[in-house]
């Protein structure tokens, strides 16, 4: 499929789409490097940073896209407002100081959906989706790889179990809110025009199959143990926290991990944002 | 093999860690290294901020990859330090965050806006490049092969802190003006990173003897003044009127040293300066933050953080 330029809902499909993925990469990113200077060990500390700026390169390659459309990186990045900004809220949850299976967790659900997410957009009708697709998937296997790795280390100790389980508990009512809609009928255009071959509710009963079985096999309680019952795995709206980012309402942390990654451009009184890579190919 | 012999023998790369070496040179090569290393470490707790405060997300990724750089640099300097018998990482690592390691007096200052950085980022690792390549034919043989790799992506920090520099100083006029404000603050201090006049230097002589250290405080600062002077007018930083700097007859770079608070200059070096032990402090929360992941994994064998090709030299 070649985009029509004049076909507005096409154009909208389009936009929300690379938003969602773009955004997630990005806030996600921003809480990653939070780590850096501040990992258990030297190693963890460069692979955690090589991770977050893996996903950076993500945000970069989605927010392209929507170049491609007309839009400029000020008016996606440091002109937008909060509240349209449509990450699921997983991604910008703050953590304690040391909280390391805060990442580790944080990971492992965004990059199960991540990976289900990227097979749905393999054969994308839109062909710059479908290249790009494949150049992230080798780096997402080994985040996952890295989160897997760590868990399984992490529950093997009575503390580390401990506070997995914690992060578990924390974390998982956010991480259903990746299955959420930005708008149900752009939701709804975004598959009928190929753009993605699947729905959410399907990528989010398939994300429940996969994780509920892994984090139980660690012997770890999952806050939603035993959905899968007659009907099969399914998210449902009792399941969800009160804010779930795709439709622009946020959590309280939000606010302020948004003023601060905006601020020097407002404090400098910027109009544009230095480029200094050229794009994507 | 006695500290004579390894004076006569003291030449660029000459001894590695299957040479008896005298306490003596193990220990002040440790020191050396281990400063530097800490310095690493401490640059890239000071900078971390600004990979999120960074105006444009192409800055963002240098930042953020400048900082894991500087951390991968710190590894790679801890094991040069390691091979000499001395201490092991732990303690070097447990010295730096318990206020006992010593490190660059650059790095105890506050920085809290984004027109400082190119302060660190061009200035502060354009003199670092200046005294690293000297250390590629340093005596000791891991710290020089370590010094290959650093100067190699140093070269690349410098460029990011340049362009930094460049785009703030064609900015607006508000952007000039705080940008020149923030070079007023950090010139002395970058003078400062040379440490003090080779006179009042103490471990200078027996480092130089066994071939550590290549050239002097003060031939690194002539060289550095000699190329940052004109960079900075190039962009349109004016130099402060003092301390007092002036081109003597052969056109070389020349700073008036009683200009210079020393006295800062030594309370910084023993960690004693008040601003900056909020910098210590900080990164030695983080680490005793980190303290039960370290418990947890102790002795299960696999080596912490997985697969990292920065790990790798």
């Amino acid at each position: 499929m070649t985009l029509d330029p004049n076909d507005l809902d096409e154009r909208e499909a389009l936009a929300a789409l690379c938003k969602r993925l773009g955004d997630d990469e990005f806030v996600l990113a921003e809480r990653y490097t939070e780590w850096q200077v501040r990992s258990p060990s030297l190693e963890s500390d460069l692979a955690l940073s090589n991770i977050a700026q893996d996903e950076l390169g993500h945000a970069r390659l989605w927010y392209d896209l929507l170049i491609d459309l007309g839009y400029e990186e000020p008016e996606i990045v440091y002109e937008r407002d909060a509240d349209e900004w449509h990450h699921s809220t997983l991604v910008e949850q703050p953590f304690a100081e040391g909280d390391w299976t805060d990442p580790i967790v944080r990971s492992y659900l965004y990059d199960v959906a991540e990976k289900l997410r990227l097979a749905t957009l393999e054969e994308s009708t839109h062909p710059k989706i479908a290249d790009r697709v494949g150049k992230i998937q080798g780096e997402e296997n080994y985040h996952l790889e890295h989160a897997q790795n760590w868990l399984e280390r992490l529950v093997a100790d009575d503390e580390g179990k401990e506070r997995v389980q914690n992060a578990v508990d924390r974390l998982f009512p956010y991480a259903l809110t990746l299955f959420e809609p930005v708008d149900p009928d752009v939701e709804d255009d975004i598959v009928d025009l190929g753009l993605r071959d699947a729905t959410l509710a399907e990528m989010g009963e398939e994300w429940l199959s996969v994780v509920i079985p892994y984090l139980e096999s660690l012997d770890l309680d999952v806050p939603e143990s035993g959905v899968e019952g007659m009907d099969g795995y399914a998210v449902t709206d009792e399941m969800l926290p009160e804010h779930v980012g795709r439709d622009g309402s946020h959590t309280e942390a939000w606010s302020d991990l948004f003023e601060e990654f905006t601020h020097t451009y407002h404090d400098l009184g910027r109009d544009q944002s230095t480029k200094i890579m050229g794009r994507p190919e | 093999m006695d500290i004579e012999t390894v004076k006569e023998r003291a030449g660029p790369r000459e001894f590695s860690p299957g040479d008896d070496l005298p306490e003596e040179y193990r220990k002040a090569a440790t020191r050396m290294i281990e400063f530097h290393a800490n310095s690493e470490i401490m640059g890239a707790y000071l900078e971390r901020p600004f990979i999120r405060q960074a105006p444009s997300i192409d800055r963002k990724l240098a930042f953020s990859a400048k900082v894991q750089d500087e951390i991968g640099h710190g590894q790679l300097l801890y094991r040069a330090a390691e091979t000499l018998g001395i201490k092991t990482r732990e303690e070097m690592l447990d010295d730096l965050a318990e206020g006992r390691g010593k490190f660059l007096n650059c790095f105890h200052y506050p920085m809290d806006g984004w027109v400082e950085t190119p302060m660190i980022a061009f200035f502060v690792d354009g003199a670092a490049m200046r005294r690293q390549a000297t250390l590629r034919r340093t005596s000791w043989e891991p710290y020089a092969h370590a010094m290959d790799k650093v100067c190699f992506e140093e070269g690349f920090h410098v460029k990011h802190g340049e362009d930094i520099l460049r785009t703030l100083m064609n900015g607006s006029r508000a952007e000039q003006r705080r940008t020149q404000e923030a070079f007023e603050e950090w010139w002395p201090r970058i003078i400062q990173f040379f440490g003090p006049t080779d006179d009042k230097s103490t471990h200078h002589d027996f480092a130089a003897d066994v071939g550590l250290k290549q050239m002097t405080n003060d031939e690194l600062r002539q060289a550095f003044l000699d190329m940052y002077v004109p960079k900075a007018r190039k962009y349109g930083l004016e130099i402060p009127e003092y301390p007092r700097v002036s081109q003597n007859d052969e056109g070389r770079w020349v700073v008036e040293e009683d200009d210079l608070d020393w006295d800062e200059f030594f309370t910084v070096a023993k960690n004693n300066y008040e601003p900056g032990l909020g910098q210590i402090n900080g990164r030695a929360r983080a680490q005793e933050a980190v303290e039960w992941v370290r418990d947890v994994i102790e002795g299960d064998g696999a080596p912490a953080g997985g697969r990292s090709p920065q790990a790798a030299d």
